[in-house]
């Protein structure tokens, strides 16, 4: 059982920050970016590049996976946000748009990478591994949840304190009242995007370190990532981490019980049956606002 | 002198339709005006018109002389055109506090925030006690004491009031109404709509008529036909 549960807190880290990068994107500008299993690729090789030839310190290479991450973000602002912005159809569109843009990104990285399997060295190895009852804690995952912990307590922060992060908030509520007070939805889009890739660029290196960076590993962690932003309910922050724990959880049972080739089966059922009874997801239940 | 707000025939609707018929208004500096009319009429296409909030538009509007026919939403708040809209447009998943330092985002209120939230609160001595209190769970007339406190929360040119009435019992809709009249603006000008005559009789300056999207001079009787 301890084994379970090192491994769902594990897992809910790298879920919670792939769902938070989808669900923030999402509510603060209204479209579910496809292209962030691209984005996480692509933040994983540009973190593998950092590490192979700058520094493989631990601090740099994390860095270097979260900034590729914005920077991708602030890609699919100027590529797909700027342009589609109040276009008709524009779910339609940017859905299409953005997933377009994921099979260019994964042939780039195709073409530039090859097909080989890309591996980081271990980057957690000066914390020391432990044991909690049977079970072995590998420095991966306490460096992991350490990270992620970081990561989200730094752009909490600023999304609670800042004026910009006022603005991001302002306009995951209301397009029309962000924009009377003087919020410029465009420039602020680049805020949205640049903190939505931050958060794919850390769960990239995290996972890297312990499967292989290839060109279509963003798949994988993207599905799940929209399973826990879709049961969290769409656009829901607080929603999204408690759904990754859910997830998680459901995750490391099957793991442990069902074996791995269950795993995407359980999770299917488990986020039908949620949004058979809840719609709207665990937002619904969290919201206690009138309309 | 140039005034304030200028508004030369503006013609403005949503999609196929004509709300407004040639619209021609003046608004001097710290001069306050009301719009009466019957809903349906066109008082808030032409506030939202203002703010670039319509399909389409029209004709001239100038602010301190200079053109603002063409400028964004946004970009009008930063220049001192504040939209008390109907509906509140708030954001209800946001404290009371978060709410009102929204209304100074533009660049040289934000530095200003807590003096002018305290201004506020001072007005609207409820928002003070519900600072923390998320906007959402809040009543009818607290959220609209909110979105007006959100709105005098940076030092606009021009506020336009998109009837303030709406949906309040009668005691709270004369009390928020009173309230706002009563305020210096520190020669802002003031455009409110609102069908009620009662409640801002005797305390603008001039009013004027809104009658299938023409304005017309005031004559002094009520709504009906």
């Amino acid at each position: 059982m301890t084994g379970v549960i090192v491994t769902t807190i594990n897992l809910t880290a790298i879920y919670a920050l792939v769902a938070l990068g989808i669900s923030l994107t999402w509510s603060g500008l209204g479209f579910l970016n496809l292209s962030t299993g691209a984005m996480y690729a692509g933040a994983a090789y540009g973190a593998w590049l950092v590490a192979t030839n700058i520094s493989s310190n631990v601090v740099v290479v994390l860095l270097g996976g979260v900034i590729v991450g914005a920077a991708l973000g602030a890609l699919i602002c100027l590529t797909v946000f700027l342009p589609l912005d109040g276009k008709p159809n524009w779910e339609l569109r940017t859905l299409t748009a953005t997933l377009a843009l994921s099979f260019v990104g994964t042939n780039i990285y195709l073409w530039q990478f090859g097909p080989q399997f890309k591996q980081f060295d271990p980057l957690f190895d000066f914390i020391r591994e432990f044991r909690i009852g049977e079970t072995l804690v590998q420095p991966s995952k306490t460096g992991t949840v350490i990270a992620t912990g970081i990561l989200i307590a730094i752009i909490l922060a600023f999304i609670s304190y800042s004026r910009i992060g006022l603005g991001v908030r302002a306009l995951t509520q209301s397009v029309e009242g962000a924009a009377l007070v003087g919020i410029n939805r465009r420039t602020t889009a680049f805020a949205i995007l640049g903190v939505s890739g931050a958060f794919i660029g850390l769960a990239a290196v995290l996972l890297g370190q312990i499967y292989f960076v290839e060109p279509n590993s963003g798949y994988s962690p993207m599905i799940k990532g929209l399973i826990v932003a879709l049961l969290g309910g769409l656009g829901s922050l607080r929603g999204a981490v408690i759904a990754a724990f859910l997830v998680a959880f459901a995750e490391a049972v099957t793991l442990q019980y069902l074996g791995g080739s269950w795993v995407l089966i359980t999770l299917f059922v488990l986020i039908a049956v949620v949004l058979i009874i809840r719609p709207r997801g665990i937002a619904g239940v969290l919201e206690g606002t009138r309309a | 002198m140039s005034a304030a707000l200028e508004i030369r025939g503006l013609e403005a609707g949503y999609g196929p339709l004509s709300v407004l018929h040639g619209i021609d208004l003046s608004v001097a500096d710290g001069e306050r005006v009301g719009i009466l009319g019957l809903n349906g009429h066109g008082k808030t296409t032409m506030l939202r018109a203002i703010v670039d909030l319509v399909d389409w538009k029209r004709g001239e509007i100038l602010l301190n002389g200079e053109d603002i026919t063409h400028a964004t939403t946004h970009a009008l708040a930063r220049r001192g055109v504040v939209l008390m809209p109907q509906g509140d447009a708030l954001f209800p998943g946001l404290t009371v506090k978060d709410n009102l330092d929204a209304g100074a985002y533009p660049g040289g209120s934000w530095k200003r925030r807590k003096e002018r939230r305290d201004y506020v609160c001072e007005i609207f001595p409820r928002l003070g006690e519900r600072l923390g209190q998320v906007v959402g769970t809040l009543s009818g007339g607290e959220r609209r004491m909110c979105s007006i406190g959100r709105g005098l929360m940076s030092e606009a040119r021009i506020y336009l009031v998109d009837e303030p009435s709406l949906g309040l019992g009668p005691g709270i809709a004369k009390g928020i109404c009173d309230t706002l009249l009563g305020l210096d603006l520190q020669g802002g000008a003031l455009l409110i709509a609102e069908q009620n005559r009662a409640l801002i009789d005797g305390k603008i300056d001039r009013a004027l008529r809104m009658h299938g999207g023409e304005l017309a001079p005031d004559t002094g009787e009520d709504g009906g036909h």
